[in-house]
C-alpha cells in the first residue's frame, strides 16, 4: 500500500496516497465547524456551530480539532482500516517548532498507530516537485509566506524568513477595499474569498498600478444571496499588496526585495544556484499577473544576480503552485519509506517522540 | 504534555556582531541576526550614535607589544592620530582624555526614561528603512550596557526565532572570558525574573570553544566582530590573568575597507538608497563592465546617519567576506601589486576592482598570542612539575567570524613558529567549515549542554530564588552553603575558616581537582604549616564524607586555587585574614591562577 502525504494548510489540507504526477485525491479546507452535539464535522454543513481552524498561520493550534480532522481524514475519505494503518509523511511549514514535531509524533503514533512517519519541511518538497534539490522557494499561503533557501535538499534556516502575511490578509483587504466602495454591500469573509480568487490581479508594474487606481473598469459580479457588487480598482490592490506591503499597513519590503535579502545573507557562492532556482508556489501565487510581475521585478531588484522563476516538469499536473508542497512530498515518500528511513513504531518506542529530530529533517 | 527524556536546553551566544540562538544538541543555530537593536529617535537632529567604532589606543595597562594598529589606504601609511574613532560619524564627543571609550556619545536614551522603548531587532525590521530610526548597540567596551536592548534581542529569539517558550527550556548563556560579576548578576536577573526560565548556566566563550573541537586545554584565539580575544583554558577552566583582547575585530576591519574603498572614489550605496530603472520596456541594461547603470538616487532625508553607517557596512562586510584574505608575509607594498585584483560588483552596478588583501590584522592576532606566552612562561611555567612541556605547547584554537578569513590559520601558524620560545610545539587548529568557526562557541554550548553528565550543573531557578537575599555567589559569614550546581568558573570551593573547622595551630588548606565535568571531586588537605592559607568558600558537596576519605588518602593533587570573588565577609578579622592569605597564596602559586602544591 502507499504511503499516504499530508500537507496541511490554513485554508486547505491537501492528502492523498503518494502517485506523484497526480494531484492529490483529497483536497479540503482545514476550517472545521463544531457541532454542539456531535463531535467536529468537516465542511460547512447545515447546522449551525462555531468554526474553529486547528491551523493558523501554518502551525498547529487546536489539537482536539486536528485529531478529528485527521481522524475523519484517514479512516473515511482514504480509506484506512483500523488496526492496519499505513505510513504517513507530514509537511511542516519552516520554523515549526521542536515541540509541536513532537506532539504531532506522538498523535500518530500513539492514536492512530502509523506504522512510519516521516516529516519535513515545505520548501524543500516544493523544491522536489519542481525537479530540482537546490534553489529558493517563496511558498505564499494562506496564512503566511515562507521565504526558504535551500542547498541540496537541506533548508538553510539562518536565511530563511517567515512572514505572518497570506491569503488571509489579502481576503480582509478586498473585503475592506470593497466595502469603502460598496457601502450598501453586506459581505462575508468566505464572499469576499471567493471573490478574491476570481478576480486578484496583479498589475503589470508600478506604473501600471498607478493608473489603475485612478482609472479602471469595473466589473458587476452578483453575490450568491443576489446583491450586486461592482469590482473595480481593488483587484489590482490585492495583488499589489505583496509587492508593497505598505498597503496592508506592514513596515516591511515587497515580496522580492526580501527574497533577494534573505539570500544575501547565505555565502556567496550559492548565490546564483539559489537565485536562478526560484520556485514559486502556494495557492496565492497562482494570482494572474503574480509571476510576470515578480519576473519583472527581480529584474529592477538591488541584487547583481537576478532571481529568476524556474518552470515545473511538464510532466507534473498543471497549477502545481497549489499543491507542489503534496506532490514533492509524493515524490519524497517514495523514497524514504522503501529505504527504511523513516521512522517506524519501534523507533518510536524505544526513543519517545524526540526521535523525530534525529530522523527527519 | 509529554514530558521528554531530553532535556531541551536553548543555547545563546550574544556577540557583539551577530546573536546566535538555538536549540542544544543541533550542529548549528536556527536563529542568527545581527545584535543591534533599531530605535526611533525622537531626538530631531539630534546625537546621534555609532554602532560600533574601533578603538585606536590599545588598552591601557597593557605592554606596548600592540604597535598601534595602521591602516592601509590605498597604499599609503597612515597612522590615525590618536583618540580617532575609526568609522565615526559626526556630532560625537571623543573624549582625549580618555581613550578607552569606544562609544562615544552618552548612553541613549536617559531623557527618555523609563518608559517603554520600541526597539527593532532582527534582520528583517532592520532591513526596513524608517525615518529617525537609530541603530543601537548593547555593548560598550565589550560589556554590556544597556539590558533593554538585549532584553529585546533575547526576545526577538524566543518569541519569533525560535518559537518557545522561555519557561519550558534551561539556557545556556555564553560569556566572555572576562566578564564581570555584576554583569553575570545582571544577566541571571534578567534571565529569571523577566523570562523565569527553570535553569541557567553561564558559560565562558573560550571554555566552549574548546570543547566544540573535543579538548578542554587549549589556546583560544577568538577573532569576533568586535574583537580579538586570546584565552588560555586549562582543563576547561580560563586562565583569568593571562586573557589578552583587542580592539580588533571583523567590523573595524569592514571600517578599514570602507575607507579604503573611499579613497579610491568608490561609494558604497546602501541598499535603500537606490532603485533601477527600466529603460525600455521589455529591456534591461546588460551588465557590461564600466557601462554606468540606470539607477535612480532615492533620498530620504530623514534617515539617520547610524542607520546609513549600517547598511553601508552589511554590504562592505559581504565584500570582505568575497575578498580579502590573508596574507602570507606582511605588509609588504611591491609584493601586493602583483597580486591580480578581483571584480566584486555592487548592488547598484557599479564594479570594484579590489586588492585582495588583508588589513592589518595579523599583527595583533600574533602579537597578542605571544605575549601572552611571554606573561606565563615568567611565573607559571617553571613551577609546573610533569605538565610543563604539554602546558607550553597547547593547541591553539582559532574561532570566531573574522576568522574564517582565508589563509588565516596558515599564516598565523608561520608567524607562532618564528616567534615563539624554542622548544614549544605550535599547532593552530580551526575546523575547515567556515561555519563552524563562526559558530565555534555555540556549537561547544550545544554540545556541553545535551551532556548527560552535565544535566546536574544547571542552576536552577529554585537555587536562584534562595540566594537572591544573600546576593548571588557570595555565602553567608558562618556556616558554608551548599549550591550543587553553579557556573562553570565560579564552582570553586573554597570555605571560611569558621569556628567549626578552625583548631588551633591547623589551618585548612582546601583545593579540589576538576578535571572535566564528570569529576566533581571535594578534597580538603591538612597541612601543619605556620602559613594559613584561608580561602572562602562555597561548598559544592556534602562535604563531611569525602572530608574524612581524603584525609586518609592524602593524595597529590593539581592545585586550582581560582580566586575570583570574594564573599563579604560581616566579620572584620575574616576579610583581613584573607587578604593576608591573598597575598601569600600570591606567592606562592603561580600568578595566583595555578600552582602545584605537594600535601
Amino acid at each position: 500500500m502507499e504511503a499516504v502525504v499530508v500537507d496541511a494548510g490554513s485554508k486547505l489540507l491537501k492528502a492523498g496516497f503518494a502517485i506523484p504526477d497526480q494531484p492529490p485525491t483529497v483536497i479540503m479546507p482545514t476550517q472545521m465547524k463544531c457541532v454542539p452535539e456531535d463531535s467536529s464535522v468537516d465542511d460547512p454543513s447545515l447546522s449551525e456551530g462555531i468554526t474553529i481552524d486547528p491551523i493558523v498561520r501554518g502551525f498547529i493550534s487546536d489539537w482536539d480539532a486536528m485529531e478529528d480532522l485527521l481522524n475523519h481524514l484517514v479512516y473515511t475519505s482514504l480509506g484506512w482500516e483500523i488496526g492496519n494503518e499505513g505510513q504517513i509523511l507530514f509537511a511542516d511549514p519552516l520554523f515549526t517548532p521542536k515541540a509541536q514535531r513532537e506532539r504531532l509524533v506522538q498523535l500518530m503514533f500513539e492514536k492512530f498507530n502509523v506504522s512510519g512517519f516521516y516529516a519535513t519541511e515545505q520548501a524543500v518538497l516544493s523544491l522536489y516537485a519542481a525537479g530540482r534539490i537546490s534553489g529558493c522557494t517563496v511558498d505564499i499561503g494562506h496564512g503566511k509566506i515562507d521565504i526558504a533557501p535551500v542547498i541540496e535538499g537541506a533548508v538553510h534556516h539562518i536565511a530563511s524568513r517567515r512572514f505572518e502575511l497570506g491569503g488571509a490578509d489579502l481576503t480582509k483587504l478586498l473585503a475592506v477595499e470593497l466595502g469603502k466602495s460598496n457601502p450598501l454591500v453586506n459581505l462575508s469573509i468566505q464572499d469576499a474569498e471567493k471573490l478574491k480568487e476570481q478576480y486578484a490581479n496583479c498589475a503589470e508594474d508600478e506604473l501600471a498600478y498607478e493608473k489603475s487606481q485612478q482609472s479602471c473598469p469595473n466589473e458587476q459580479h452578483t453575490l450568491p444571496d443576489g446583491q450586486v457588487i461592482t469590482i473595480g480598482k481593488e483587484k489590482y490592490t490585492v495583488g499589489e499588496a505583496l509587492f508593497q506591503p505598505s498597503i496592508l499597513g506592514l513596515e516591511a519590503h515587497g515580496i522580492v526585495e526580501q527574497l533577494v535579502r534573505c539570500i544575501s545573507t547565505v555565502s556567496s557562492e550559492n548565490h546564483r544556484q539559489l537565485l536562478e532556482s526560484t520556485v514559486l508556489c502556494g495557492a496565492t501565487a497562482c494570482m494572474t499577473g503574480f509571476e510576470s510581475r515578480f519576473q519583472k521585478e527581480s529584474n529592477m531588484s538591488s541584487s547583481a544576480i537576478h532571481p529568476a522563476v524556474v518552470k515545473p516538469p511538464e510532466y507534473m499536473p498543471e497549477n502545481l503552485s497549489q499543491f507542489s508542497a503534496w506532490v514533492g512530498g509524493a515524490i519524497l515518500a517514495k523514497v524514504v519509506f522503501p529505504q527504511n528511513q523513516h521512522l517506524t513504531k519501534a523507533d518510536y518506542d524505544e526513543n519517545g517522540p524526540a526521535i523525530v529530530h534525529r530522523k527527519c529533517f | 504534555m509529554y514530558g521528554g527524556d531530553e532535556v531541551s536546553a536553548i543555547v545563546i551566544d550574544l556577540g557583539s556582531h551577530t546573536c546566535k540562538a538555538g536549540y542544544a544538541g543541533e550542529d548549528a543555530p536556527k536563529a542568527v541576526f545581527p545584535s543591534v537593536s533599531s530605535e526611533l529617535s525622537t531626538i530631531s537632529g539630534g546625537r546621534h550614535l555609532s554602532c560600533v567604532t574601533a578603538l585606536v589606543e590599545p588598552h591601557d595597562g597593557e605592554n606596548n607589544r600592540f604597535t598601534m594598529p595602521i591602516c592601509y589606504f590605498g597604499g599609503k601609511h597612515e597612522i590615525l592620530p590618536k583618540g580617532t574613532v575609526v568609522g565615526s560619524i559626526d556630532q560625537m564627543e571623543v573624549d582625549d582624555g580618555d581613550n578607552l571609550e569606544k562609544h562615544s556619545g552618552s548612553a541613549p536614551d536617559s531623557e527618555k526614561g523609563k518608559s517603554k522603548r520600541k526597539l527593532y531587532v532582527g534582520s528583517q525590521s532592520l532591513g526596513f528603512r524608517r525615518d529617525n530610526m537609530e541603530v543601537l548597540s548593547p555593548f560598550k567596551d565589550g560589556i554590556v550596557a544597556d539590558w533593554d536592548i538585549v532584553d529585546s534581542i533575547w526576545d526577538q529569539a524566543f518569541r519569533e526565532c525560535l518559537l518557545i517558550d522561555p519557561k519550558e527550556h534551561p539556557m545556556l548563556l555564553a560569556e566572555p572570558s572576562s566578564n564581570t560579576q555584576q554583569q553575570r548578576e545582571r544577566a541571571a536577573e534578567l534571565m529569571f525574573e523577566k523570562y523565569k526560565v527553570p535553569a541557567l548556566f553561564l558559560a565562558k566563550n573560550a571554555v566552549l570553544t574548546s570543547f566544540a573541537s573535543g579538548r578542554a586545554t587549549s589556546l583560544v584565539v577568538d577573532c569576533g566582530g568586535g574583537s580579538t580575544t586570546v584565552a588560555p583554558v586549562h582543563d576547561g577552566y580560563v586562565l583569568q590573568k593571562a586573557v589578552l583582547s583587542s580592539p580588533i575585530g571583523g567590523e573595524f576591519l569592514t571600517d578599514c575597507l570602507t575607507k579604503s574603498l573611499e579613497s579610491k572614489g568608490i561609494t558604497i550605496k546602501p541598499r535603500y538608497s537606490f532603485k533601477r530603472k527600466e529603460i525600455r520596456p521589455g529591456e534591461f541594461q546588460k551588465h557590461d563592465i564600466g557601462e554606468s547603470f540606470p539607477t535612480v538616487d532615492l533620498d530620504f532625508p530623514n534617515t539617520t546617519e547610524s542607520y546609513r553607517l549600517y547598511c553601508q557596512r552589511v554590504i562592505s562586510s559581504d565584500i570582505k567576506e568575497c575578498v580579502c584574505r590573508a596574507p602570507d608575509t606582511p605588509y609588504d607594498e611591491a609584493a601586493y601589486s602583483n597580486i591580480p585584483m578581483t571584480a566584486y560588483e555592487l548592488p547598484d552596478g557599479q564594479y570594484e576592482d579590489c586588492h585582495p588583501r588583508d588589513l592589518g590584522v595579523h599583527f595583533p592576532v600574533a602579537s597578542s598570542v605571544f605575549y601572552l606566552f611571554d606573561m606565563r612562561t615568567i611565573p607559571g611555567m617553571e613551577s609546573y612539575a610533569e605538565t610543563a612541556a604539554s602546558a607550553r605547547g597547547l593547541p591553539q584554537m582559532l574561532a570566531g567570524g573574522t576568522a574564517s578569513m582565508q589563509q588565516l590559520k596558515e599564516r598565523l601558524e608561520k608567524d607562532l613558529l618564528e616567534e615563539s620560545p624554542q622548544a614549544a610545539r605550535v599547532k593552530v587548529l580551526a575546523s575547515g567549515n567556515a561555519t563552524e568557526r563562526r559558530f565555534s562557541v555555540w556549537i561547544g554550548g550545544s554540545i556541553l549542554a545535551s551532556l548527560g553528565s552535565f544535566q546536574q550543573m544547571w542552576f536552577s531557578k529554585s537555587e536562584y530564588d534562595g540566594t537572591k537575599s544573600t546576593g548571588l555567589l557570595t555565602s553567608r559569614g558562618n556556616a558554608p552553603k551548599k549550591f550543587s550546581s553553579f557556573p562553570f568558573e565560579e564552582r570553586m570551593l573554597a570555605f571560611i575558616v569558621s569556628n567549626e573547622w578552625n583548631t588551633e595551630g591547623e589551618k585548612c588548606f582546601l583545593f579540589f581537582p576538576l578535571r572535566g565535568l564528570d569529576q566533581q571531586l571535594l578534597a580538603f588537605a591538612f597541612i601543619g604549616k605556620p602559613k594559613s592559607f584561608c580561602v572562602e568558600a562555597l561548598i559544592n558537596h556534602p562535604s563531611s564524607l569525602t572530608f574524612n576519605r581524603f584525609l586518609q588518602g592524602k593524595q597529590n593533587h593539581l592545585l586550582y586555587s581560582i580566586f575570583l570573588r570574594l564573599s563579604i565577609s560581616k566579620s572584620p578579622d575574616a576579610s583581613s585574614k584573607h587578604q593576608r592569605t591573598c597575598k601569600e597564596t600570591d606567592k606562592a602559586s603561580t600568578d595566583s591562577v595555578t600552582g602545584c602544591v605537594e600535601a
